[in-house]
């Protein structure tokens, strides 16, 4: 077996040069962000203002430089990246692992609990690390009255159950909501990022500064491996997703802007209020409180009001921006979006008498996350692409989660997403509790991931995702991993035939979702 | 299971035939076990309107007779069919071979003589009306005969407890129905078996001939868009949950009503009465075992919260004895499995926060007791019971909704104080702790009597005797 020949050379690690670029971006900081409506007097800038003196004190990984984690991390940068084959990496991966594993283990008190519980000391191969995963689940495994009952204390208690850095007792007699306590939160270098579970509990993602800058750093290079758009800051950026104002998702947008935004044109986001931690918690509390037969019929009236309030508020949107696209067709765009809202803009474009021979040749096009169950006819992607004239070489896709910190791209020859060096993949039963073994091929099951370029918690989670991991190289090209364009969520599969009588009250709540 | 085992056949029963053929292959929910089936002839599986239902006009009697003598062929340790059916289910129940042998015994119980005859007096005011027009007339001198009119009915079957097949085949002949059973991925098999014995003490008796059972996968729009219909049935019995149900909902209508028996969640109550003795308190452990423990709490009988009313010290004794009585009742049952993921998750989770909550036992599908403060905000299941402390029971009133089924109650001397707001709350049953699983025959189930629900209620209007 060929060891990973990287101990030399090689391009610089993600630490290098981190300064100067951190300059670069906040010398535009201020300018990222105006003519955003009625809404700037959100607190981006502030945020940036945070993340950004964290760059200067970036937490080092603490670990030497060619050590088997940085051999791979420092290829987030290297253009052939996803040229090394599976074989190739493996015995640098599993050392990888095994570095984390000890670094981690005494630090995070649940991994420390998992591995006395499964009795490793020791990662030898890919199987062992299997006990050490965390199921997505575990990010929202707090007790929901800590949420509910706003017990603050409380919910950092479990925060640093799975937290690798101390998480020191902040005052809290003074907190007003969740918003502010993750602002106080990320005053002390935790951010956290949250899922934008509606009807459920949400997913509490613990990062620090250094993910954050990762993050920055590996979406430019995603989108522009994927897309072929080079970072040349030539585009006007028009953002048309109601998304999550996460941490992470305020990075990566910002990160996009900087890297291929024309620096004289303003950027268009949505004229919408910003989605909070807070604004997506809210429904969880009402939730409960209808389950529980607490929520007076008022406070429904009332919630389903501000509903109507805030569709008739997006709708607006939706015509501002298709307006807003129309106004500029004429020059290189970068459009950003969730499929729904990218489809529901395209659809009012063309029903204003606009289509592709309208629009710039070389547009491209940053889709994040699924269809998050929305009803779209099954050609929706050809209909967006057709109407802003997207050409096929910048259809970008990435496969991702909030779960991880890193993305893997689609590529243009072999329609798969391709797993970079540092994420290693694993194929579990459906159960998620046991490795399928894998030398070569392709092989479906649950998938999971170890990100090893994750600082601020665990890279290890068991999604739930259904996927097909192939170890044989691709028609792109790439000898790396690949994830076939196929990609299922189990709940989706599982969710219509599980029938039994024993229950619980989820069964008769309505109207919130 | 891999790809070189053998797939499990489960054969279909149209209107009285077997049908046998492995074409179709279909995944068991639970344990993703491999079953093939015929594909579904649809035309036999509905019984056309022009026909009048078969039993319509076989006496009560008879009925009850017949499906005496199928619960003892059922019983038979000498029924092929049967014992092969329990070796099929074995591999795609999450359930032991032992616990669901016992199922399939136990709910041959229910076709007892007098037990059948009581659930239909229980049901019905006058059970003439099943046999025969009743005629009746009003204080201004109208005539009338009424008929409990046999019925068609689809039911959607559940797959946690195989004894839901035996009962449904019984009430669906009681009220002398037509009847297409879905049956579940998890035991496609049951209610073929038991419908094969029927057929074998008489192929041609008309309720072999008023019985279907087949599989499809639920939420299948392919036959569900075509079957639930009026045209074809007037009410869907269904069991299930929350996407079970909506499933159907989208479905109902004018002429296709549901009959639901909704998922349900159980819990105790245990006084302070329970901590006079060490002997008192292992009674009152030992029963709240009985009711956490019933089809290894499978079923929607079996309590999952107990709410104890107690100080910490107390309420710690308590789940101490509550945890040995709960791991000896599944060593015994030899049920070990492990819990899914997201259960471990979250209660690992709740043992890193030690100082509020306190575990006995691990994950390991052994048996396990949480003890909070509030009710866990996930389902207790795999034989997993949360003990929550109260300062008094009048504070855990507030955690009865309307998912919440049956009630156990320690000391029996102090329902009445409670059955009330119970009932207010949305609680369908109270019962003495450790009697969760028995219940008086022909009682309601799900705040209803459903057979009176089965019936299509028919009048005929006689006009007005003479004066």
């Amino acid at each position: 077996m060929p060891r990973f020949g990287l101990l030399t050379g090689g391009p610089p690690g993600p630490a290098a040069g981190r300064c100067d670029r951190v300059r670069q971006v906040g010398l535009h900081q201020n300018s990222l962000l105006p003519g955003t409506g009625t809404f700037n007097h959100y607190d981006d800038d502030k945020l940036m203002k945070r993340i950004s003196c964290y760059f200067s004190s970036s937490i080092s990984m603490g670990r030497p430089v060619n050590s088997a984690t940085a051999q791979l991390t420092r290829l987030v940068d290297a253009e052939d990246r996803f040229r090394h084959s599976p074989a190739e990496l493996r015995e640098t991966q599993v050392a990888a692992l095994n570095e984390r594993f000890h670094e981690r283990k005494d630090r995070i008190k649940l991994l420390g609990h998992r591995a006395r519980e499964a009795g490793i000391t020791e990662v030898r191969d890919r199987a062992d690390m299997v006990p050490l995963l965390f199921p997505h689940t575990a990010y929202k495994s707090y007790p929901e009255s800590f949420l509910t009952e706003r017990r603050w204390d409380r919910l950092g208690k479990w925060l640093g159950t799975i937290s690798p850095y101390p998480i020191s007792p902040i005052e809290t007699s003074d907190i007003a909501d969740i918003d502010d306590w993750i602002a106080r939160l990320q005053a002390e270098g935790h951010y956290v990022s949250c899922s934008s579970g509606t009807t459920g509990k949400s997913a509490m993602l613990l990062a620090s500064s250094q993910d954050m800058d990762w993050s920055r750093k590996d979406t430019v290079n995603v989108f522009s491996w994927g897309s072929g758009v080079r970072p040349t800051r030539d585009r006007r950026m028009l953002g048309l997703a109601p998304i999550a104002a996460v941490p992470k998702n305020m990075i990566i947008a910002q990160a996009q802007l900087a890297a291929f935004g024309d620096p004289a044109k303003e950027r268009f986001r949505l004229p919408i209020p910003p989605i909070t931690v807070g604004s997506l918690t809210k429904m969880v509390v009402l939730r409960k409180k209808i389950a529980e037969g607490t929520a007076r019929p008022e406070e429904l009236a009332d919630f389903e009001r501000t509903s109507a309030e805030r569709q008739e508020t997006l709708d607006k949107a939706m015509i501002a921006g298709a307006e807003e696209l129309i106004r500029y067709r004429g020059e290189k765009l970068y459009i950003s979006g969730l499929w729904n809202a990218l489809y529901q803009v395209a659809r009012i474009v063309r029903d204003m008498g606009y289509s592709a021979k309208d629009f710039h040749p070389d547009n491209c096009i940053y889709v994040g996350g699924g269809l998050k169950r929305a009803q779209l006819p099954p050609d929706y992607q050809d209909f967006v692409h057709q109407t802003f004239n997207i050409p096929a070489n910048r259809d970008f896709q990435n496969y991702s989660m909030q779960e991880l910190n890193s993305g893997m791209p689609k590529c243009q020859g072999g329609d798969r997403y391709h797993v970079p060096p540092w994420i290693v993949p694993f194929i579990l039963d459906e159960a998620g509790e046991t490795l399928l073994p894998q030398e070569t091929g392709e092989i479906e099951g649950r998938a999971a991931f170890f990100d090893l370029s994750l600082d601020g918690r665990w890279g290890g989670v068991i999604t739930g995702d259904k996927i097909s991991l192939d170890f044989s190289p691709c028609a792109c090209g790439g000898a790396g991993a690949s994830v076939r364009n196929n990609i299922v969520r189990y709940a989706d599969l599982a969710g219509d035939d599980k029938i039994g009588c024993a229950g619980t009250v989820d069964a008769y709540v309505r109207g919130l979702s | 299971m891999t790809m070189t085992e053998p797939v499990v056949s489960a054969p279909f029963f149209l209107r009285g035939e077997l049908v046998q053929d492995q074409s179709v292959t279909h995944r068991s929910r639970d344990l993703g076990v491999t079953f093939a089936t015929p594909p579904i002839d649809l035309d036999r599986a509905v019984h056309p309107r022009a026909d009048v239902p078969p039993l319509l006009n076989v006496a009560l009697a008879e009925i009850i007779d017949f499906l005496v003598e199928t619960g003892e062929r059922i019983r038979d340790p000498k029924n092929a069919v049967v014992q092969e059916c329990i070796e099929r289910m074995a591999a795609t129940h999450v359930l032991p071979r032992a616990v669901l042998a016992a199922q399939v015994e136990g709910a041959a119980a229910y076709l007892d003589k007098r037990l059948l005859w009581t659930v239909v007096e229980q049901n019905f005011p006058d059970p003439r009306a099943l046999d025969e027009w009743v005629p009746k007339q009003d204080f201004t001198g109208r005539k009338s005969f009424v008929r409990a009119f046999a019925p068609r009915l689809v039911h959607v079957l559940p797959g946690n407890s195989p004894g839901v097949a035996v009962k449904s085949i019984a009430q669906g002949a009681l009220v002398k129905a037509v009847n297409l059973f879905k049956m579940s991925s998890s035991d496609p098999f049951t209610t073929v078996a038991i419908l094969r014995t029927m057929a074998d003490i008489d192929p041609d008796h008309a309720i072999v001939r008023s019985m279907s059972a087949v599989y499809w996968r639920g939420g299948d729009d392919a036959v569900e868009r075509v079957l639930y219909r009026p045209q074809y049935f007037d009410k869907i019995v269904a069991w299930g949950g929350g996407d079970a149900i909506d499933n159907v909902v989208k479905y109902l209508g004018p002429g296709f009503q549901l009959v639901s028996f909704d998922p349900k969640t159980s819990i105790s109550m245990v006084g302070r009465e329970a901590f006079t003795t060490g002997e008192t308190l292992d009674i009152a452990a030992d029963r709240a075992a009985d009711d956490v423990m019933v089809l290894n709490q499978e079923a929607c009988v079996a309590s999952r919260f107990i709410y104890v009313e107690a100080d910490h010290e107390n309420a710690d004794r308590f789940c101490e004895r509550l945890h040995a009585r709960i791991v000896a009742k599944a060593a015994a049952s030899g049920d070990t499995r492990p819990f899914d993921l997201d259960l471990r998750e979250q209660i690992d989770m709740l043992r890193m926060l030690d100082d509020e909550f306190r575990i006995w036992g691990k994950t390991d599908g052994k048996g396990l007791v949480i003890r909070s403060d509030e009710p866990v905000d996930f389902h207790p299941i795999n034989k997993t019971a949360n003990v929550v402390r109260v300062d008094a029971l009048d504070d855990a009133v507030q955690f009865v909704d309307v998912a919440t089924q049956t009630v156990g109650f320690y000391p029996a001397e102090r329902m009445p104080d409670y059955r009330d707001r119970l009932a207010s709350g949305g609680a369908q049953r109270i019962v003495r702790l450790g009697e969760a699983g028995p219940s008086t025959i022909g009682n309601p189930h799900d705040a209803m009597y459903p057979l009176h629900r089965f019936v299509h209620w028919m009048a005929h209007e006689d006009g007005v005797a003479p004066q």
